[in-house]
């Protein structure tokens, strides 16, 4: 083909395109973006096992679709995607999902089911996570503003949660300082140091005392305050640290002292202040000041914390975003990083938090890449002969947490704008549907939700449940009306699957829904039946 | 400081298998067969176990090592039993006279004297610290021997109060494997199918749902959809067996027999499972920490455990099941012979009894003793973990040679350094 001929270039090549154009060339090791490179490292360590297929169109789309909105895909997103033929399509969806704004409020859900660990529920806290994904806030930032929360700024109370939560007293057991420190190292450095709160760790040698009690020595100075005129949350009040913390090992008699420190780093120093000289600002509980110390370890222990030279906070922040994306993580447990318990792929994680860390922590960035790998977009369907979880050969099935789930099953019953208007009250309303599929799908507090797993109570409640049963009803515009109006099995079929599943039935399946409905009784029973069976599915149950 | 460490509370490798449980979860959750080693277990499906827990600590001074007209006796006489020579608290008449049909342990001694540590610690064998929270014996039962030929829920717990799942008694062999509990005898939410719901209607909509998993699981990895298979097919067995739960078609004269009391119903309601072919059944009695008032309030208690204990023990054996049903009834720990100044007694892990019947037990036995004042063991003393490998080499579990798999770390299933109590098994 001559210059020109059948394309029309009407405008000369601007300069800027003649330089991004030249990039790669001028340096090669900085075009290959960090997708490549996981992807790189993921087959090198694959070496001769085969890897899985690429995802059908119809898995990345309903695995995007959770990922980052929260819910499945509707029917015509579906067929729209389907019909797409264009090359970039993939890449072009990742892009428009990363700017709607249903991402923030996606990754709001999961951080919180992550960090909280099914605690409980509090709407400042959820504004701020919200609030946080949206400004696309370092998540150095954010884990400060955990850590050693600033009450008085509205903007960041919310934040309060992760400590007072953690607070309550529950049961009968007395306010679980120990259980706050232990959680501190879990989720902001991927270490768990509650064997090591009496004595050495017993079979972690990485982990001393020394480590807990000097994160102890912050965290068990809290104590839980109600809302005031100036916090409007719960919060806590830090009393004042004048001596280190002591504390000897069960197995000995010596006794030793700590000052506050990051696990694994130097103990600070506390200064010493004239008495009446310690605060800042002084605490007045009438007047509703919450006071500020002019040294506060908590402030200490998350400077020091949630920085690049701590290795363990930027490779725990990458590591547990993998496992969002991956289902599994590159270390596991996720709380277990120390050196005998080395990651899958050590380059991997050293590569993910060096990055990380040079993108200032930007976990949308860091997020997208994911999204991008080769890695991410493979089927769950087993490549020939099978793979070993931990190589990533295939996409591993992950859990639909229960609110997505819940959003997705109304979303696609065609039920949810019916449900989103009705009275609270009302045994159909949102908030009773929530309840019901927190009860059903929620782990109990306290309880990491990290793998699939189907319970007996998940499987009564969708077998019996009436308000679960009231949704594959046929009702005026819903699912099963809209089903039951296409009359034609083969036609049923495809919408049944595009709505549920985001994908077309094979042959078989539609015969096999054609066959079902010839067979019953009534169609109007017939149609709600297929989309119980389609919703009760493990393929609808899970995110593949 | 509230301690995190409690020995038995390592969380760590719980969560590592339950991390890796999609890998290893399906094995478990179809049958419950996870180790080949558990192979000989399979032989002898089905052996059963009914666990009666009295919650708070019995006194084994008012019940099964009485030491009347001693220092620390209380008020109760002793009362001869069938075994000549071997008395009981009088609070136990018809017990008394099935003595020929159990085994006493007389000479326990365990370790710990708080509710919060013994209750768990007692009903997980206390084995050597791992790092690992261990099962309860009803979930351990559970992962090694799995459902009966039934098909019901292995591990069933029926309780005072609260009911549904409860997935801590696994500990590190991961929520599948711990207690569905009913709750005040109650069956749990959605047991029902509701009444727009035909049976046909049902049966054709989970074939269909069925049909559907089978195509979507068969190029995939095989776990989640058999784990999903197995808790779905669980819901419909429950369902067949619903006339269990309702207690108002049992005939009135056996309700009579095993007492209109808490225990005497939830007994029953044991029985009916464990015939139906529940695997682990605990019947669970709560209110025996009597640190106050302690000899009224025995009085009731204990009367009630004699009524309904002997009630089913005497319907197990007459209707043969007996034979193949290991029966244990026991506490966290005993009460203290020195009686408090509210005419109470305390915890007392120093010197306590377990009584056992059922398959693989020497009925009529009495094991080890305590010295004249009840205050210690004379001569040897047993701890759980000796319990432990009594009651598996019961079940036919050898303890040397079944292990746990702990995500590819075995552990053993009884305390390594203990062994069968002599003379219990027959």
């Amino acid at each position: 083909m001559k210059p020109g001929a059948g394309v029309s270039v009407e405008r000369p090549m601007r300069p800027i395109i003649f330089i991004c154009a030249l990039l790669p060339v001028l340096a090669g090791w900085a075009a290959e973006s960090l997708s490549q490179r996981i992807d790189k490292l993921i087959a090198a360590k694959a070496g001769r096992q085969p890897l899985a297929e690429p995802a059908s169109d119809s898995e990345f789309l309903r695995r995007v679709y959770l990922d980052f909105t929260g819910q499945i895909p509707t029917a015509d997103g579906a067929r729209k995607f389907l019909a797409n033929p264009s090359a970039d399509k993939r890449a072009k969806l990742i892009d428009q999902l990363f700017a709607d704004a249903r991402w923030a409020e996606t990754m709001a859900d999961r951080f919180h089911v992550l960090l909280m660990e099914r605690r409980g529920e509090e709407e400042e806290w959820r504004k701020w996570l919200v609030a946080s994904f949206k400004a696309n806030k370092p998540w150095d930032a954010m884990a400060r503003e955990m850590l050693a929360p600033e009450g008085t700024d509205a903007a960041k109370a919310g934040a309060w949660f992760f400590i007072t939560k953690r607070l309550e007293k529950y049961g009968q057991n007395p306010t679980d300082h120990p259980g706050l420190t232990r959680d501190v190292g879990r989720m902001f450095m991927g270490v768990d140091l509650q064997c090591a709160q009496c004595h050495r760790h017993l079979t972690v040698k990485d982990y001393k005392q020394r480590d807990f009690q000097g994160l102890y020595a912050a965290y068990s100075n809290l104590r839980l305050q109600n809302p005031n005129d100036t916090i409007k949350v719960k919060w806590a009040m830090e009393s004042l640290l004048k001596k280190e913390m002591e504390f000897g090992s069960v197995f000995s008699e010596t006794k030793k002292t700590t000052g506050p420190r990051v696990p694994f780093g130097v103990p600070i120093t506390i200064p010493e202040f004239k008495k009446g000289e310690e605060w800042a600002v002084k605490p007045d509980k009438k007047k509703g000041v919450s006071g500020r110390l002019k040294f506060s370890p908590l402030r200490e222990i998350a400077t020091r914390m949630a920085t690049p030279e701590n290795p363990y906070f930027a490779r725990n922040i990458a590591n547990r975003a993998w496992f969002l994306m991956m289902g599994r993580g590159l270390i596991e447990p996720l709380d277990l990083t120390h050196t005998k318990n080395p990651p899958s792929h050590p380059e991997l994680l050293d590569l993910l938090a060096k990055e990380l860390v040079a993108h200032k922590f930007d976990l949308k960035w860091l997020f997208r890449e994911l999204a991008r790998t080769q890695t991410y977009q493979r089927s769950s369907v087993l490549p020939k002969g099978g793979a070993p979880e931990h190589l990533f050969a295939f996409a591993k099935e992950r859990p639909i947490a229960a609110e997505p789930l819940l959003r997705s099953v109304l979303l696609a019953t065609g039920e949810r704008d019916r449900v989103t208007k009705l009275d609270e009250e009302d045994a159909h309303s949102l908030k009773s549907f929530g309840d019901l599929f927190q009860g059903a799908f929620a782990n109990a507090p306290r309880e990491p939700e990290l793998a699939v797993t189907p319970t007996l109570k998940a499987a009564l409640f969708l077998r019996n449940n009436e308000a679960l049963l009231w949704l594959v009803q046929r009702r005026e515009g819903n699912l099963v009306d809209r089903l039951i109006k296409l009359k034609e099995p083969a036609k049923i079929a495809n919408e049944a699957f595009l709505t549920l599943l985001a994908r077309n039935p094979s042959d078989a399946e539609r015969a096999m829904v054609k066959s079902f409905l010839q067979k019953q009784p009534t169609l109007q029973n017939a149609v709600g039946d297929l989309v119980w069976a389609l919703l009760s599915s493990t393929e609808f149950f899970v995110n593949h | 400081m509230n301690p995190l460490c409690k020995p038995n509370e390592h969380a760590l490798s719980r969560r590592q298998w339950l991390g890796g449980m999609g890998g290893a979860a399906a094995a478990g959750a179809l049958g419950g067969l996870v180790s080949p080693a558990v192979g000989e277990v399979l032989k002898q499906k089905e052996k059963q176990v009914l666990f009666i827990w009295l919650d708070g600590g019995m006194s084994q001074l008012e019940s099964w090592d009485p030491k009347p007209n001693t220092q620390f006796g209380g008020p109760f006489r002793s009362i001869p039993t069938k075994l000549p020579g071997i008395h009981v608290s009088e609070l136990m008449p018809r017990m008394a006279k099935k003595m020929d049909k159990i085994c006493l342990v007389r000479a326990m001694r365990t370790q710990d004297n708080s509710h919060s540590a013994g209750v768990p610690r007692i009903q997980r064998g206390d084995p050597k610290n791992r790092g690992v929270i261990y099962p309860y014996f009803g979930s351990a039962v559970a992962q090694l021997m799995g459902p009966t030929a039934s098909g019901l829920p292995p591990y069933v717990w029926v309780k005072p109060g609260s009911g549904g799942f409860k997935p801590t008694d696994a500990g590190f062999l991961g929520p599948k494997y711990g207690a569905l509990a009913f709750g005040d005898g109650q069956p749990p939410p959605n047991f029902l199918r509701p009444a727009t719901l035909s049976p046909e209607q049902d049966t054709a909509r989970n074939e269909l749902r069925r049909a559907f998993n089978f195509n979507y699981a068969q190029p995939r990895r095989k776990a989640n959809n058999e784990a999903n298979t197995y808790v779905f097919d669980t819901a419909e067995i429950l369902l067949k067996r619903r006339e269990i739960f309702d207690t108002s078609k049992y005939p009135q004269k056996e309700k009579d027999r095993y007492g209109n009391h808490l225990l005497g119903q939830h007994m029953l309601i044991g029985r009916k499972l464990l015939e139906a072919g529940c695997r682990f059944v605990k019947v669970n009695s709560y209110g025996w920490d009597t640190h106050g008032d302690h000899f009224n309030g025995t009085v009731s208690l204990v009367n009630r455990f004699d009524q309904a204990f002997a009630a089913v023990l005497e319907d197990l054996e007459a209707t043969g099941q007996l034979d193949h049903t290991l029966v244990i009834a026991m506490s966290e720990f005993g009460r203290t012979p020195r009686i408090n100044g509210h005419a109470g007694r305390d915890h007392w892990p120093e010197a306590w009894t377990i009584a056992l019947a059922g398959c693989g037990i020497n009925a009529g036995a009495v094991i080890g003793a305590t010295n004249a004042q009840g205050t210690f063991v004379k001569g040897d003393e047993y701890d759980i973990g000796h319990m432990f490998h009594t009651w598996f080499r019961a079940l036919g579990i050898n303890p040397d040679a079944v292990e746990f798999d702990n995500g590819g770390q075995p552990l053993p299933i009884a305390h390594d350094e203990m062994g069968v109590i002599p003379g219990v098994l027959a």
